[in-house]
Order: C-alpha cells, then sequence, then structure tokens
C-alpha cells in the first residue's frame, strides 16, 4: 500500500473575488521527489502556504504524515523543514546565530547540528559574515540549513536554486538526491528551472489557474512525451514521399528550414535510414529526439503564456 | 513555550535597535545630570532628591522614553513579517497562541529594560554626581519602578497587537508614535463629549500613565485608587494580548 506523507482534498483558496485555488488533490507519495510545476500566481505558493499552515484554507481539507484535525497538522508541521518564497533569514545575524535562532524554535538540543548543517550546504567558513551580507545563492543555501535543521522527514522547498551559479544548482541537485536516496526524505519542489526538476523529480504536479491539471510520474511523463526522429536530407520532398511509400504513414512534419519529424518508427531508427539511404537520399542529420518537461509543460497549459 | 520564550530572547538579545536604544538611554541617563547639576562647578545646585526624579528623571521618562519601546516594535516584531521569518516561525509546528504570547513576553522585557534606564542610571549617575545627596525616598522609587515596569508591559501589548496588524516596521513604528503622542488629548477631547466613555478613559493606561509621579502624595491615594492604579496595567495587558493573539491566530501569513 502507498504511503503518503501529504494529501490534499478538495483545497480551495479563495482572496476576494479571485479564486486561487480550486479543488486541488495534491498526493506526494513517501520518499518522492515532487516537482510541482506551474506559471507564476498559478497556485504553488498558495499550496504551500496552506500546507504550511500560514492560511486557512477556503474549503478543502488536507492530510499531513496521515494527520487531518487542526491540531494533529500542527503537530505533524514540526517534522517538516521550509524554505517558502525565499529563504528566511534574520539578515543581522551570521549563518550560525541565524541557525541557533532557529535551533532554539524547534526545540533542539545540542549545538553540534549547527556545526554539521553548516557544513552539509557549505557554509561552514562563513564566520562573522552576517546574512545581509550573502549572496543570493549563500542565502539561498542557508535558506536550505534551516529547512534541514531538526532532521526533516519532510522538505517543502519554493524556488530552492533561484539565484544559484551552475556549480551552485549542481550542489544543491546532489544535495536534495543525496537526502532523498541516503535518508529517505520526502521533498516537494517548486521550480521555474523545469530542466532541473527534470532531473530531479519521481513525480510531478501541474498546476493552472489554480487548478492541478496532472498528477504523473518521472515514469509516465516519459511515455507520455512524443518521441520522433530528427531527420535532415539534402532533398526533403523525396524524403517525406519514401516516408509515405515505404512505410505508409502521414505521421511526420516537414519543418521551415527543411528537418523532419517523424513521430512513427522512432523506436527503429536504423530501418528509416536505410530506407533512405536506399533510395539515394544523404543525410545531414539524423537523430532520435524526445519532449522534454518544458514542452510537455507548455503543451499541457495550452501554448506559451505570459502569466 | 520555554523554547519560544528562549528563542525570542536569542533575538532580542542580536536585536540592533533594542542595543543602540538602550545605549542611547545610557549616554543621555549619564550626560544629563551632568550637565544639569554641575557636581564639579563652584556655584553646585542640588535640587531635592524627590523633585529632580520626579521631575526631570519621570517625567521624561513618562513623556518622551515610553514612545520608545515603538521602535523595538518595529524592529523586533512587525519586521518579523516584512523579513519573512515570521512564515518559519508560523509554519514550525507551534500553536500560534504560544508563539504570540512569547513574542509579547520577550518584547514587554525588552521595553521594560528600555524604560527602566532612565530611572534606575540617571539616578544613581546623578547620585554619584553629587556625593549621593540626591535621593528620593526608596519607597517612592521602588513603587515608581514596579508600576512604571507594569504601565510599560501593557503598553507593549498594545503595541504588538500594533504590529501584528500593521506587518511592516516603518509603519508600524511611525503609527504608533503619533498614536502614543496624540491619545492622551484625543481621548481628553472624547471624554468630555462622550460622558459615558470618561470613566473607561479616565482609568485607560493612556491617562493614568501620568500619574505615577503623583503616587507619594499621601492621602491622594486611597486603597481603591491603587487597586485601580495596579489593575488597569495588568486588564489591558491581558486584553491586548489575548487580542494581539486571537488576531495572529487568524492571521493569512505572507
Amino acid at each position: 500500500m502507498v504511503e503518503y506523507v501529504l494529501q490534499t482534498h478538495h483545497l480551495s483558496k479563495k482572496y476576494q473575488n479571485k479564486m486561487a485555488l480550486n479543488k486541488v488533490n495534491v498526493s506526494i507519495k513517501k520518499g518522492s521527489i515532487y516537482g510541482f510545476i506551474g506559471q507564476n500566481g498559478a497556485g504553488k505558493s498558495t499550496t504551500i502556504r496552506l500546507v504550511c499552515g500560514l492560511g486557512n484554507p477556503t474549503t478543502g481539507t488536507m492530510e499531513l504524515f496521515g494527520k487531518s484535525t487542526e491540531r494533529e497538522l500542527n503537530k505533524a508541521r514540526k517534522r517538516i523543514g521550509t524554505i517558502i518564497e525565499g529563504p528566511a533569514l534574520y539578515p543581522n545575524m551570521t549563518a550560525a546565530e541565524n541557525l541557533e535562532a532557529h535551533r532554539l524554535l524547534k526545540g533542539i538540543p545540542g549545538k553540534e547540528c549547527i556545526e554539521k548543517t553548516l557544513t552539509l550546504v557549505g557554509l561552514r567558513d562563513t564566520g562573522k559574515k552576517k546574512a545581509k551580507n550573502f549572496s543570493l545563492g549563500m542565502k539561498q543555501r542557508l535558506g536550505l540549513a534551516i529547512a534541514l535543521l531538526g532532521d526533516p522527514e519532510f522538505l517543502i522547498l519554493d524556488e530552492p536554486i533561484n539565484g544559484l551559479d551552475p556549480m551552485g544548482v549542481v550542489e544543491i541537485r546532489e544535495l536534495l538526491k543525496k537526502l532523498n536516496q541516503e535518508y529517505g526524505i520526502t521533498i516537494l519542489i517548486s521550480s521555474h528551472i523545469l530542466s532541473e526538476l527534470h532531473l530531479l523529480a519521481t513525480d510531478y504536479g501541474i498546476i493552472h489557474n489554480g487548478e492541478l491539471l496532472e498528477q504523473l510520474s518521472a515514469k509516465e511523463l516519459h511515455e507520455k512525451c512524443q518521441h520522433y526522429l530528427h531527420i535532415k536530407v539534402d532533398d526533403p520532398n523525396k524524403a517525406a514521399t519514401v516516408l509515405e511509400s515505404q512505410f505508409g504513414s502521414a505521421d511526420y512534419e516537414v519543418m521551415p528550414d527543411g528537418a523532419i519529424k517523424l513521430f512513427a518508427h522512432a523506436e527503429s531508427p536504423g530501418i528509416v535510414s536505410k530506407a533512405l539511404t536506399d533510395e539515394g537520399l544523404i543525410i545531414e542529420e539524423f537523430m532520435p529526439m524526445g519532449e522534454d518537461l518544458e514542452t510537455y509543460f507548455t503543451k499541457r497549459i495550452g501554448g506559451v503564456q505570459h502569466g | 513555550m520555554g523554547n519560544l520564550v528562549k528563542t525570542e530572547w536569542y533575538k532580542l538579545r542580536k536585536d540592533r535597535s533594542f542595543w543602540v536604544l538602550i545605549l542611547f538611554l545610557l549616554a543621555f541617563a549619564v550626560l544629563y545630570p551632568l550637565d544639569l547639576l554641575h557636581p564639579f562647578g563652584e556655584n553646585t545646585k542640588l535640587p531635592n532628591g524627590n523633585d529632580f526624579y520626579r521631575g526631570d528623571i519621570l517625567s521624561i521618562n513618562t513623556q518622551i522614553v515610553h514612545l520608545l519601546p515603538a521602535i523595538l516594535a518595529g524592529f523586533f516584531i512587525a519586521s518579523e513579517y516584512s523579513m519573512g521569518t515570521m512564515k518559519s516561525i508560523a509554519s514550525s509546528g507551534h500553536s500560534r497562541i504560544r508563539l504570540y504570547f512569547a513574542k509579547l513576553t520577550v518584547f514587554s522585557i525588552g521595553s521594560i529594560i528600555i524604560l527602566l534606564i532612565l530611572p534606575i542610571f540617571m539616578m544613581g549617575a546623578s547620585a554619584v554626581y553629587s556625593g549621593f545627596n540626591v535621593m528620593p525616598q526608596w519607597s517612592f522609587f521602588f513603587q515608581t519602578i514596579g508600576l512604571l515596569a507594569l504601565y510599560e508591559a501593557a503598553f507593549a501589548s498594545f503595541m504588538a497587537l500594533c504590529s501584528t496588524i500593521l506587518n511592516d516596521s516603518g509603519k508600524a513604528i511611525g503609527f504608533l508614535i503619533l498614536f502614543l503622542a496624540l491619545i492622551p488629548s484625543l481621548l481628553e477631547f472624547i471624554g468630555a463629549k462622550v460622558t459615558f466613555l470618561e470613566p473607561f478613559i479616565t482609568h485607560s493606561i493612556f491617562m493614568t500613565e501620568g500619574s505615577i509621579l503623583t503616587i507619594d502624595q499621601i492621602g491622594h491615594w486611597d486603597g481603591n485608587d491603587i487597586f485601580t492604579f495596579i489593575a488597569v496595567p495588568i486588564i489591558t495587558f491581558l486584553v491586548f494580548g489575548i487580542l494581539g493573539s486571537l488576531i495572529f491566530r487568524k492571521k493569512e501569513i505572507k
């Protein structure tokens, strides 16, 4: 039986006349990395804020670690670590002092966890430097360190890689993978950087205009993403005739630059290339391709929109 | 609750505005009587201990210094919302009521510390400068210290409520200083126009705080007056504290 860390049931949130969330049913399996995808204002942060207890839903309920009453939910929130809409830091405190304030808040005995967590996120040598003088990347790391204090079972990270340099992105990605695989921490991560999510998430939730359009696993996403052969030959018209006559397929598309996207027979590129060369066509480019998360997401929400 | 109070105490100790206010008041406490008493001059003038304590120290305290915790309220409470740290506090799994009262408790302590600097240190400094000739009566001194602390806790409760509603340090400081400076005259005006409100207004902390100066006037105060004088700040602290915690409990934290 699948164990869920978080389940929301018809969760809705209305601000004055605007429906920010409309009957959202999110289910996050224990041990998964859940990529929460949506444009600005789609409802990601609102969902996260409700789960974290920063607001009350207009209608609907939620279960966190199987607990659903207000008192139980509050208790269950002690088992989560969060970064909500950016790292929450005391600017006039050092990294260690920020962690100390949160250590006291969480009631964690002993100060050893502070150095351990700072080492984990690569901020051990920041010494007396105040958080206000940190770079954006360092602030993100410190926010992550705060979220990790007290060994949470569930991490909720809203845009945790914003502002990180490429190396920082890789380090945080590896750290999150390690936390998930070695420590079994379930992670809910929302990010605009879909290519990064693609490398990390085991499950996805796509939210748009306050509605959860779809939830799917990485495997399901892979299956759903359309695969095709990218073909560029010296004579595209002849190639199209060959494809239709030899494979009886019109499931292709000729692009403005003459390249052909062949959706049928994408799994047998050898046969296709042989058929083309046998007809005397010179192949300039020939690659099996697939849609990525970004393309799938864009198609799913109905094309490029400006949110 | 213990670890919440410890957290807030830790944050207060690290709060720059708190230390700036303390240092400013300490400097004032040491320098003001030096200027006033001219202890090393030939024409040294030593006012009566009670008069100096009442006329200078307490009067400055009730007119100006009791506005200063508004600055602390802005930086210690309202800024938690603007910095976003309130989000991690509120999502920490503690009850909102406990979180609020932990903050209020420590903020009250911080405000009391600020308010007691002048009575203690200015009195101490002037006593040293005058060779301990300028001393108030001990009973009057301790009564006023106790009452100042009690009234400041009540004001702190009101300031915490406003900071929780306003969410922004600048707005909170501006509003509180303006409000606390104008409210006695405003209440006096309302009390004169709306008679049934007059007893509530007369006994509110905004009107009675100034009377601390006259507590040593024997015969002026009877048992009922003293009871009212002590009960009003306690009730005010509780009422604003409960109201603030209920608002914080329902508050959407952005």
